[in-house]
């Protein structure tokens, strides 16, 4: 019986060069894996989610008729925002859960993978997955509330730091939280930043306890880089903002990452 | 020979208090390169949760792991860059074809894509999975599903190649394609460990036998050591008729199979007798069949396991 050779595995000690080289390509693989399982349901998802942003500018639109200036830049801006960091928070964490259940994250985790890769992939993918929303949601809200929205360069490293963020967290919270109780968090989560986060509000609407609260979650940060990102004329990030979802999405990342390596 | 992998008294508890399961109980077990080594036991004997300490998803509470020389335990990373592991569960792969499944996983073992295309099409032609290899995976029976998985582990294999029950749900005439894949991983040099409930199968195929029962290795060796003390003794398998009682032969020990199935041991010297007797019971319409055999390893497994039972109960 004739046998194709094998191809020779990989051993422990190769230089950094060659490892760096495999895993770019590895995780190259890793998302084409995600991407082809998810095939038939990409579309949809993609699809709900642009729906998502622009339905929730013509729905802040029949909320306020015509706001002046200042409240249709919040409006406008909030809208990709929202849609942005759902994805993170609730689609993320669905889809994990999922894996979770069906015994692919178990499979996953016996593939001579580095952790960390199935995080870059995941994170990649689901960045792919939110960008077509919030380029459309953003040319949504400045067509109906006519504002002159003037994005900076920044805003893409931005709008990736917020993706990666709440992503993380949705991921760090699927696979620490049993699957029923991560499931119920996210819808919660949907709700609080739907409508109880100062992302298409000023912050001053709220009730002092709730600025406080926002003061330290990382979802306040998100809104104000990417309001930032899209109108410099009209709002700038403080300092301490960039530095609270700095330390969020170092936090998420890292315990994405060791929820990875747990061993039962 | 080489030995690859290295268990020394392994124990695994789950739960703590009164309701903890002790899973493994200082397990012991060795493969080394070009050797298949069979895992027996039955239901919760603790075979995959041996296997998951080997690929690092469970940490042992104490005991080694070696793979090739690695402390599996401590580096559960190059553990796994050194084995490959199909798991008991199936591996979801809907959205992709066999062959696509096949393909990006060897890959993704760090396989060449030259390499791997040619050692898919090898495993795909081997298994007989050709009429499958480009179906959608949500349209596949789960045998090819489980085959598929086979392929996915065997596309790159590892120093050290888990299998844990990969005939299950495999229609008979593909089962013996795999279990001659199964062999030829070993030819060609890995160490296979093969966890199965399949015995009177893997019988042919595996090198060494370790039979596990409630954590422990009861009873480890060749195929040949382990029905020895059976040599010179054949088993006499008896269908039995419900309400029914045979008259067996004075002094023979009977083992109640269930389902309607008893056997007894026959020293080889008496088989005339034996077979004599059981002519008799069925035309007396005690017994509904009956079959004479050379001592099945699947005999010594049933007693080994059916007596701790007892010691348990
Ligand atoms: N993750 C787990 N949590 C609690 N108990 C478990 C877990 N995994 C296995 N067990 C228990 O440990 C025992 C051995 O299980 P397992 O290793 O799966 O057996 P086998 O693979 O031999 O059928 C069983 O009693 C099972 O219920
Ligand atoms: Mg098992």
């Amino acid at each position: 019986m004739s046998t194709a050779t094998l191809a020779p595995v990989a051993t422990a000690q190769r230089p950094l060069a060659v490892r760096l080289a495999d895993s770019w390509a590895q995780t190259g693989l890793l998302i084409q894996w995600q991407l082809r399982r998810s095939a038939q349901s990409l579309p949809l998802l993609v699809l709900v989610q642009i729906l998502l942003s622009v339905a929730t500018i013509a729905g802040y639109g029949l909320l306020v008729g015509h706001p002046d200036h200042l409240a249709g830049l919040y409006l406008a801006t909030g809208a990709p925002t929202v849609a942005l960091i759902t994805v993170g928070l609730v689609m993320t964490p669905q889809a994990v859960s999922q894996s979770r259940t069906e015994g692919s994250l178990d499979w996953l985790r016996t593939l001579p993978v580095p952790r960390g890769l199935f995080l870059v992939a995941d994170l990649t993918v689901w960045t792919l997955i939110a960008l077509p929303g919030l380029v459309l949601g953003i040319i949504a809200g400045a067509i109906r509330f006519d504002a002159d929205l003037a994005p900076t360069w920044w805003l893409v490293p931005a709008a990736l730091i917020v993706s990666l963020t709440s992503a993380a967290v949705g991921y760090a919270m699927a696979s620490m939280l049993a699957p029923t109780v991560a499931q119920l968090m996210s819808q919660v989560l949907v709700f609080v930043v739907l409508l109880f986060t100062p992302i298409s509000f000023p912050a001053d609407r709220m009730p002092d306890w709730a600025q406080n609260l926002h003061a330290w979650l990382p979802l306040e940060p998100m809104a104000q880089v990417i309001r930032a990102g899209l109108a410099p004329h009209d709002f700038t990030v403080p300092g301490r903002s960039w530095i609270v979802l700095g330390v969020w999405c170092l936090a998420a990342v890292v315990g994405a990452g060791s929820a990875l390596r747990k061993r039962g | 020979m080489d030995e690859v992998l290295r268990v020394r008294d392994l124990h695994k508890r789950f739960g703590r208090g009164p309701s903890a399961v002790q899973a493994n109980a200082g397990v012991d077990l060795d493969v080394d390169a070009g050797q298949v080594v069979g895992l027996l036991g039955h239901n919760g004997a603790g075979k995959s949760t041996l296997v998951n300490q080997v690929v690092g998803l469970l940490r042992p509470d104490s005991g080694t792991i070696t793979l090739a020389g690695v402390d599996a335990v401590a580096d559960p990373d190059a553990a796994r860059r050194l084995a490959s592991v199909q798991a008991q569960a199936n591996v979801p792969i809907t959205g992709l074809t066999p062959r696509r499944a096949v393909e990006l996983v060897g890959r993704i073992r760090g396989g060449r894509t030259a390499d791997v295309r040619a050692r898919t099409e090898h495993l795909i032609a081997a298994l007989d999975l050709g009429p499958w290899a480009n179906t959608p995976a949500e349209k596949v029976s789960g045998g090819i599903a489980r085959l598929t998985a086979f392929a996915m582990t065997a596309v790159v294999p590892g120093r050290l190649v888990v299998l844990d029950e990969p005939t299950n749900d495999v229609d008979p005439v593909r089962r013996r394609l795999l279990w001659s894949q199964i062999r030829a991983l070993a030819d060609d040099g890995a160490a296979v460990l093969l966890v199965t409930h399949n015995v009177r199968e893997a019988e042919r195929v595996v090198d060494h036998l370790a039979v596990l029962d409630q954590g422990t290795v009861l009873a480890a060796g060749t195929p040949a050591e382990l029905t020895a003390a059976r040599s010179g003794h054949l088993s006499l398998e008896v269908d039995l008729i419900p309400g029914r009682q045979p008259h067996w032969p004075e002094g023979s020990t009977v083992v109640d199979r269930g389902h309607l199935r008893a056997t007894t041991t026959v020293p080889a010297a008496q088989a005339a007798a034996a077979v004599q007797w059981a002519g008799d019971e069925q035309s007396a319409g005690r017994i509904e069949r009956y079959a004479l055999a050379p001592t099945s390893l699947e005999d010594v497994y049933v007693d080994l396991v059916a007596t701790t039972e007892e010691h348990a109960a």
